[in-house]
């Protein structure tokens, strides 16, 4: 026994189901997060989102997945402790003196699909992904955070529900409300990132979710049975406005900056098709991350003017 | 109070040895006959209940290791077992995803038991006393999602007896078996797909198909091991020589319709544990170190520790003896 290892300092932000404070670790004065996860305030006990985040963060050691040093149970409440991560995607993005270079975007995009092929690779959806939940450390390395949403691989007989990951990034068989999916919804989250960070606006800002397939299948054409076989048979597919899909040119003149490769890898990670969708690995293996420039250093990548 | 006893640090042991276990349990279980019969109408409670909610064998198997683990550091009161199930069943609902409102468990609880007359206040009270007892439990398992998680022992049998090619009668018996298992505490000392393995492997002695050569090499290609496979085959087989009478198996066995048709009885049972010759399986613990072992002592509701951390790795604790000194 020995005295508390761990302090709050400042209340940072406060969600659903937890109260997050900025802390330090008193032995090594190191700067921590303290998510206090708030026990008596639901109906039915201790929240879903907390149990999921703890149950997958502590199956998960990689870099670019955010690390979860400790639980601790003080005065009856539960409190996770976590690295400290003082910023995030959204913020970098919306943050209009922050300038960044293609090779940003890379070392962003290298960072993020390999904590994300980590998540997989473990059997485990992440479900909500999204700049903001795309954490930045002091030296630049960007952890997939935020595992309220994720569960493990299931089973072919299990029914999921279609209402996850937040609305602009989430792929066409989740607006169709599928109850089968897989890992390839993380995959198109991914890509709407890809492209929010080249165009530094959301993608796809749907108002709604009807709005929403409205707003994905005008920029990407709307899927047909060709390209998707049997997505007709998706309760509100004969509703929708037929689209043809963008031809390589108009992508072009949207994404001016963008390379070959990098529209390649962009198409590819949203395919309407989610059986053709390209895996995290054939992302992280595709020629855009081959070809000048090289990724940037993230230590290097300056965040604030 | 002193303020040196601000914060307990615990390591994380989701499995224990024998003596272990018995160590713990004379803490907390008075008389380890009443708790042994209390367990099984639990189990029979909680079948009913994931009957009526249509809830899978990895559900209920989960809420028998949460039920058993939370008697380790907390004590057995037989006027708790309703609700402590209950709560039991709410956060293994979580855990396995299967997601259940805590209201309709109540609701079903109170059915399941027969109890007349059930007013709101009933199901309150019910609903009241299972939010508390839900963070005891995942304290008394450290808060370690590691187990539980993606390894059940229905879904290893499967799994399993595919990939050894058991028949499916095999499998089945396995699985008949499996649910038999759930009445012993087995699961607190061996990882879910070991007991998968073991039980196929009563099975098939049982049905006497010798379709699988036990070797090491079987054992490694199932990642498991012939110490932890051997615990539990034991445990299984003295389960049903101590209590065949009350077992699911008696009841539940169709015999195959082709090749040796056997008829499983206690003398079944008897006759496979002399074929085992002496009862081994995973190595124990010297008593000194039983002794000496202050997890096994933990008082999880004292009041002069203000925090207890849970870890899960033995580097962390390491790490903070060296910040210690």
């Amino acid at each position: 026994m020995s005295n508390p290892n761990y302090s709050k300092e400042k209340k940072v932000g406060e969600g659903t189901y937890a109260v997050v404070y900025l802390g330090k670790q008193l032995a090594s004065g190191k700067s921590i997060a303290i998510k206090e996860i708030k026990t008596s305030e639901f109906k039915d006990g201790l929240d879903m989102s907390a149990i999921r985040e703890v149950k997958y963060l502590q199956e998960l050691d990689h870099p670019n997945v955010i690390n979860m040093i400790d639980i601790f149970m003080a005065y009856d409440n539960l409190n996770l402790v976590l690295e400290f991560l003082p910023t995030d995607l959204e913020v970098v993005i919306k943050d209009q003196n922050v300038l960044f270079t293609p090779a940003d975007i890379k070392a962003w995009m290298l960072m993020t699909l390999r904590g994300v092929y980590h998540v997989h690779r473990n059997f485990i959806l992440h479900r909500d992904l999204k700049p903001n939940n795309l954490l930045i450390s002091p030296d630049g390395i960007i952890k997939v955070a935020d595992f309220g949403l994720a569960r493990a691989v299931p089973g072919p007989r299990e029914i999921l529900t279609s209402n996850v990951v937040t609305r602009w990034y989430r792929a066409p068989e989740l607006l169709f409300g599928a109850k089968h999916y897989t890992y390839a919804v993380d995959v198109w989250s991914i890509g709407v990132i890809f492209a929010e960070l080249m165009l530094r606006i959301p993608y796809l800002p749907g108002q709604d979710d009807v709005n929403q397939m409205e707003v994905t299948f005008r920029a990407l054409g709307t899927p047909t049975d060709k390209v998707w076989p049997e997505v007709s048979t998706f309760p509100g597919y004969n509703k929708l406005q037929i689209y043809p899909p963008p031809s390589r040119d108009e992508l072009r003149k949207r994404f001016i900056a963008a390379t070959e490769n990098a529209l390649t890898l962009m198409e590819n990670m949203l395919m309407m098709n989610p059986h053709t969708r390209w895996t995290t690995a054939q992302c992280l293996e595709c020629d855009y991350f081959r070809e000048l420039p090289e990724p940037s250093n993230p230590a290097d990548i300056k965040l604030s003017k | 109070m002193s303020a040196g006893f601000d914060m307990e640090l615990i390591l994380s042991r989701p499995y224990l040895t024998r003596k272990q276990i018995t160590r713990a349990q004379r803490n907390t279980i008075p008389d380890l006959r009443v708790y042994t019969q209390k367990k099984l109408q639990v189990l029979k409670y909680l079948s009913d209940l994931c009957v009526y909610m249509l809830l899978p064998r990895r559900t209920l198997e989960t809420t028998i290791y949460y039920y058993d683990r939370y008697h380790l550091f907390n004590v057995f009161e037989t006027e708790m077992v309703y609700p402590l199930a209950t709560a039991c069943l709410l956060l293994s609902c979580k855990q396995t995803e299967t997601i259940k409102k805590l209201n309709e468990i109540c609701i079903t609880s109170f059915r399941v038991r027969k109890v007349p007359n059930v007013t709101t206040e009933m199901v309150e009270a019910l609903r009241k006393r299972t939010l508390q007892l839900e963070l005891r439990i995942l304290e008394a398992c450290s808060f370690d999602y590691r187990i539980n998680n993606f390894l059940h022992i229905d879904e290893c049998i499967v799994k399993a007896g595919k990939k050894i090619s058991c028949s499916k009668e095999v499998c089945y018996t396995a699985w008949l078996i499996a649910y038999d298992v759930l009445k012993t505490d087995i699961m607190l000392v061996i990882p879910q797909h070991s007991i998968a393995v073991a039980v196929l492997k009563v099975a098939e002695d049982l049905l006497k198909t010798n379709n699988t050569a036990w070797n090491q090499d079987i054992y490694a290609e199932l990642s498991t091991d012939i110490k932890s496979v051997s615990e539990a085959y034991f445990e299984v087989v003295n389960f049903y020589i101590n209590m065949f009478d009350s077992c699911e198996l008696r009841r539940n066995f169709v015999a195959p319709p082709s090749g040796p048709a056997p008829e499983i009885t206690l003398k079944s049972f008897i006759d496979l544990k002399q074929e085992a010759g002496p009862e081994h399986g995973l190595d124990e613990v010297s008593n000194e170190m039983v002794d000496r072992d202050r997890l096994l002592a933990v008082d999880m509701h004292s009041q002069t520790v203000r925090e207890r951390r849970h870890v899960l790795s033995r580097s962390l604790v390491i790490e903070e003896q060296k910040s210690l000194h």
